[in-house]
């Protein structure tokens, strides 16, 4: 019964106010459940490629950049232990598929003894089969992909490999035993004709050792280690998948924390709710309680409420969250594919785990915020006392604790964002902005009650101002509940600008580095698959083209290779440093002119370094750095750190020729030209393009096309994180509107008896939208201050903890500005309705119901 | 004789014209002619025997190893080093006759990368850490092990005798066009000691060996769907190879022939006219179904020889289907009859057709 009247009736009553809060929770939990589910596909479909393409494969012989094929030879000794097979495994471009495949290069003569590719028609393959593998140019498709692409044995397969239209023919096909296999999206090809195909001649991406019978794998790793050089490695294939793996969970730390402020401002939303349908209810509440309804009750009561909120919104939420994930993927993907060569096919599962936890933490999240509500409404006095009770001020031990414990948290905040990253995880950072949060909530009713105090002064001195008086009176008495109110419209707002102030602080700051940095006229690059991921590199003849066209002092081609630093993967990279040190490029963070430090690198042999190696190694300008590189090691002086945004797991620059006297020339993975002052650059490009005359799948970007496209990248990244920003900003109105409505119904009577003692219509109103502003005004100012505060916190802390960039504290006044005027605009707005309500009330009725 | 197995890889005919073919009787000259002859297709180095312990138990083994080619001709510029323009495989089998058990295993690799190589100017072949090597005394060792199959060997093997040139003075007849030949040279009995290792006991051996080389780009003839092929020897001091290619009904071809030594190490021709072949009883593989020849009367009536070829263990069905691309029945065999002797059977064709794989 008593849950019928005050859980029930509201809700069919007032269902949008519901089921705004229900939205609010789902939103919330749908972001983090996305996040979660799309980065455990991707690891999950990172780490079962690895493993089912291993096969029996259990220690892999890998190098920085693969080794050379004469490791073959030495590990002789080792073959009466185990199988030894070498593997190229590379990414190439299906165009008729639109996206990217695995291509594996295999031993076809002994693979068998690895993997066990089924053969999806014959039991063997015919001779012919047989030679156009091994001798020709034959593949092997998996059995589902030769089907949607309609292509039986004997017909050609056109790839697009280092962006070069290559044709293959299809010799057979296989059956992967699992459904949705990483095998799905595999060619297979003898070795040999994939080091052809991709420009790896006399060098392979790994050795593949399978033990025989009653071999010890330590034993076998030890053995194998003592063959082989320096520099190489020997572990289990999994060791290939970790890397990866924990690159993108901490990736998903971070989106997850992202989420996290979004289930913030769910909670904030349901605290709000349940705490206005209290307010709004008192009379109800305190009914219930004169007709003997126990605080137990009442309480469960308003637990139940809070439960059915977090449940309902945790299950659209998690329904929400799968399609989420499908969006998140694409970005979870690229990525990935910055570090991987196969990107394997992914699908979205959501484990059971992850809905009964996206559920639990909606329903955990609502409990928590029904906390302080809860106490209000076992509070409530019965029917008798609610008349009596008067309107309380705070008392001075009472402010008083609450200044220390906003200090506290204060503190407790600094100090916080000052602790370094756990685990390479802004952990403390994210805590430290909860506690500014924290900061707000225990100051919001001091601040007030200063506000009320330090307003009601002069203001009850101007007599004739009754309304404003009689506002601050009204505001002062119902302050508790009123510091309720402008808390939440001051978190809401908190969020709001925090995330804006990240956003434009990082989308000011891209903007500015792709200014400066891209300077180049044309960028040609590889064609990307249909979801947006480049892939593999461009064919070295594209260089060459480019060359003849434009001069060799016009193009830079841009190579990427792995190597190791102090045991961890890092990126190297090789850049025309001449033709850079001529025409200028990236921003250093010393200020210095690029040409300068490229002038000065070429020189000295020197490497720039980009800003998250620095920050993730602790090194800066003038240290040395010996990266592990394939057949030994290289020793650079850092001559600059530049600002850079698109490795964050570190990048070394140095000049191409360099480069290319350790890695052989795979091919780089874009080319910039420069045009002479004046050239056409539409002019060049179509020059460019016809050189390259249909035999490259590539694109080339014009100056304008590519910055536009890096402003295209960065909005779409952050488009989840706008729309938390608009969801604050809603919350915060809502916030207002409903405690309004509450506060209403509280000041009733003394508004009925401002009435009776003649105050007009007009003045009426005129107090419940003065209580309106004063709060908007309150709340906005308070959450303007907070989530400035969190947005540097965001910013200087949390982005370099997680990413290692720097990003400049750009908070974008006008939209502030903005923001702040629309919260107070919507407070007032708000504020309408109740007050209408108000100056239509009747004061008679409303002094009788209190008889 | 055409004992070798055509390698499942064996190429179509596109490339075949490049490949040199024999049609003459060659100039031979070793040991550069036991090494490798990469201008022809195929090529192989087989040597079986019959071993026995320090207690008198007998075993029988088999090491062969297989050069396919698939491309002739130079590698084309940018080819990688690793395409598989020859291939090599190996087949490797212990046969412990008192327990009647066969174990197999095999090897196959391409030839280059330095896990697979077949040395040309002497007999040098690698294939992973499998060998057959000449020592510089002459002296030709073998090294073979798989943990699968629990076997493994190493044998120094002792030429006692000069090398046989089988057929025409090596040019040894496949069929009935002008380049179905090879070139066949024999050791039919080489001093053989080492040790074996079977079932995880490691073993010292000694006995008798026999070693074949052969190597050409031939087709078998028409119609022709196998071969049973023997290397005996007698306990009179003579040796007996012969081989009978078989037609689809059972019938030998044209091209049937064999060697037979005498105690000097003179040979005499035998045409397929001088010799018998008659499959007394049959032993069915149970995993193939495959039906083979078990006692066999071999009669070569010029030579006053009438001999029954009994099998020491019937089940020694080879299955190399992922070396060779063949499953095949080769084994140790007592002789008894007209004189005593011992040996090794190769009976091909019987489990499929090897017409389609030359």
């Amino acid at each position: 019964m008593l849950l019928r009247t005050l859980v029930l009736r509201p809700a069919t009553r007032r269902p949008l106010r519901l089921l705004t809060t229900v939205v609010g929770v789902a939103a919330g939990i749908a972001a983090l459940v996305a996040t979660v589910a799309a980065s455990r596909a991707a690891v999950a479909a990172l780490e079962q490629g690895v493993e089912e393409v291993a096969g029996r494969a259990r220690l892999e012989v890998t190098g920085p950049d693969g080794v050379p094929e004469a490791l073959l030879g030495r590990l002789r000794p080792l073959t009466g232990d185990a199988v030894v097979a070498p593997v190229i495994e590379e990414i190439a471009l299906l165009p008729a598929l639109g996206d990217a495949v695995r291509v594996l290069g295999v031993d076809l003569l002994l693979d068998d003894q690895v993997r066990a590719l089924e053969p999806a028609a014959t039991a063997l393959p015919s001779p012919h089969e047989v030679a156009s593998l091994l001798a020709g140019r034959g593949v092997l498709l998996p059995a589902r992909l030769a089907a949607r692409l309609g292509l039986h044995p004997g017909d050609r397969l056109e790839l697009s490999v280092r962006a070069r239209r290559e044709s293959v023919t299809v010799a057979g096909t296989f059956a992967p035993r699992r459904f949705g296999s990483a095998w799905d999206r595999v060619v297979v090809m003898d070795v040999a004709l994939a080091q052809e195909l991709f420009g790896r001649v006399g060098r392979l991406d790994r050795i593949e050792l399978v033990p025989r019978r009653g071999v010890n794998e330590r034993a076998l790793a030890a053995e194998a280690r003592r063959l082989l050089p320096a520099g190489v490695t020997v572990e289990e294939p999994r060791s290939r998948a970790a890397a990866t793996s924990r690159m993108v969970r901490a990736l998903e730390f971070n989106l997850a924390a992202l989420s996290g402020v979004s289930l913030f401002v769910g909670a904030v939303l349901v605290a709000t709710t349940l705490a206005t349908s209290v307010v709004q209810r008192r009379g109800v509440l305190a009914l219930a309680r004169s007709l003997g309804a126990s605080r137990g009750q009442i309480a469960r009561a308003v637990l139940v409420e809070a439960a059915g909120i977090g449940l309902l919104g945790g299950a659209l939420g998690v329904a929400g969250g799968v399609l989420g994930a499908r969006a998140a993927l694409a970005s979870v993907r690229s990525t990935v594919a910055a570090v991987v060569r196969g990107i394997p096919a992914t699908e979205i599962r959501l484990p059971l785990w992850l809905a009964v936890a996206g559920i639990a933490i909606g329903v955990g999240a609502s409990l928590l915020a029904a906390a302080l509500p809860l106490v209000e409404a076992v509070r409530t006095p019965p029917l008798q006392g609610l008349a009596s009770e008067q309107p309380k001020f705070l008392r001075r031990p009472s402010r008083r604790r609450a200044a220390g414990l906003a200090l506290a948290f204060g503190a407790a905040a600094v100090a916080l964002a000052r602790a370094p990253a756990w685990h390479d995880l802004p952990v403390a950072a994210l805590l430290a902005a909860l506690a500014l949060l924290g900061v707000l909530l225990v100051s919001a009713s001091p601040l007030l009650d200063l506000l009320a105090r330090r307003a009601a002064a002069p203001l009850a001195r101007a007599a004739e101002r009754t309304p404003v008086r009689l506002a601050i009176a009204a505001l002062a008495a119902g302050r508790r509940r009123a510091s309720w109110a402008a808390g939440a419209v001051g978190v809401a707002v908190a969020l709001a600008v925090a995330i804006g102030t990240m956003v434009h602080s990082f989308r000011a700051t891209v903007i500015d580095w792709a200014n400066q940095g891209m300077r180049a006229d044309i960028w040609v690059r590889p064609l990307a698959a249909d979801t947006g991921v480049q892939v593999g590199r461009l064919d070295p003849a594209v260089v060459r083209i480019a060359e003849r066209l434009f001069g060799k002092d016009a193009v830079d081609p841009f190579h990427t290779a792995a190597a190791t630093f102090r045991g961890q993967q890092v990126a190297l990279s090789g850049g025309a440093f001449a033709v850079v040190a001529r025409r200028g490029g990236v921003t250093f963070r010393d200020g210095r002119d690029s040409r300068a430090v490229f002038a000065a690198a070429l020189v000295r042999h020197a490497a720039v370094v980009g800003e998250p190696f620095a920050t993730r190694f602790h090194v800066g300008e003038g240290d040395t750095i010996t990266l592990g590189v394939p057949g030994g090691t290289l020793t650079r002086r850092i001559e600059g750190v530049f600002y850079d945004y698109s490795h964050p797991q570190g990048m070394v620059v140095i000049d191409d020729a360099d480069f290319l006297a350790v890695y052989p020339d795979d091919g780089p993975q874009d080319v910039a030209v420069f045009l002479p002052p004046g050239a056409d650059p539409l002019a060049a490009r179509d020059r460019l393009m016809a050189a390259l005359g249909g035999r490259f799948l590539v694109e080339a970007l014009l100056n304008r096309e590519l910055r536009a496209e890096v402003v295209a990248i960065f909005d779409r990244t952050f488009a989840i994180t706008r729309a938390l920003q608009a969801v604050a900003a809603a919350v915060a109105v809502l916030a207002v509107l409903t405690v309004l409505f509450a506060l209403l119904g509280e000041r009733r009577r003394d508004l009925a008896l401002l009435r009776s003692l003649g105050a007009t219509r007009g003045q009426v109103a005129g107090v419940v939208a003065g209580q309106a502003a004063l709060l908007g005004l309150a709340g906005a100012a308070a959450g303007l201050a907070t989530g400035l505060a969190i947005g540097l916190v965001l910013v200087k802390v949390v982005n370099v903890q997680s990413f290692g960039w720097t990003l400049r504290f750009l908070p974008d006044w006008g939209s502030l500005a903005v923001t702040a005027a629309l919260v107070t605009a919507a407070c007032l707005l708000a504020g309408l309705a109740p007050a209408l309500a108000a100056a239509r009330m009747h004061p008679g009725d409303a002094l009788r119901e209190e008889g | 004789m055409p004992r070798a197995l055509a390698l499942l890889l064996a190429a179509p005919a596109l490339a075949a014209a490049v490949w040199q073919t024999v049609s003459a009787p060659p100039t031979l000259q070793f040991p550069r002619d036991d090494g490798a002859h990469p201008a022809f297709q195929t090529e192989w180095w087989y040597v079986t025997g019959q071993l026995a312990d320090a207690g008198g138990r007998r075993y029988g083994f088999q090491l062969t190893f297989f050069r396919q080619g698939l491309e002739p001709g130079p590698p084309l510029p940018g080819e990688s080093a690793l395409r598989a323009r020859q291939v090599l495989a190996a087949n490797f089998a212990v046969a412990d006759i008192a327990a009647g058990r066969m174990r197999f295993a095999e090897r196959v690799r391409r030839i280059g990368g330095g896990l697979a190589a077949a040395a040309e100017g002497d007999l040098d072949v690698v294939l992973d850490d499998w060998t057959m090597r000449r020592a510089p005394d002459g002296t030709v060792t073998l090294a073979a092990g798989d943990r699968d199959a629990g076997i493994g060997l190493r044998l120094e093997l002792l030429p006692s005798q000069r090398l046989v040139l089988e057929g025409d003075a090596g040019l040894s007849r496949k069929g009935p066009g002008p380049g179905n030949a090879s070139v066949y040279v024999s050791l039919p009995r080489l001093a053989t000691r080492g040790t074996l290792e079977v079932g995880g006991r490691t073993l010292a051996v000694h006995g008798e060996a026999w070693f074949d080389h052969e190597w050409g780009t031939s087709q078998l003839g028409p119609g022709v769907v196998g071969w049973d092929w023997l290397g005996l020897r007698l306990a009179d001091g003579r040796d007996l190879m012969l081989y009978r290619l078989r037609r689809a009904d059972g019938s030998a071809a044209l091209e049937s022939a064999g060697t037979l030594i005498a105690r000097d190490g003179s040979t005499r021709r035998l045409g397929a006219g001088d010799f018998a072949f008659v499959p007394l009883t049959w032993w069915t593989s149970p995993r193939t179904k495959a039906p083979y020849p078990a006692r066999v009367r071999v009669t070569v009536p010029s030579a006053g020889l009438d001999l029954e070829v009994r099998p020491e263990l019937a089940d020694a069905e080879l299955d190399a289907r992922r070396s060779t691309g063949t499953i095949y029945w080769e084994g140790p065999v007592a002789v008894t009859g007209s004189v005593a002797g011992e040996g090794y059977a190769e009976l091909t064709g019987y489990a499929g057709s090897l017409a389609r794989r030359f």
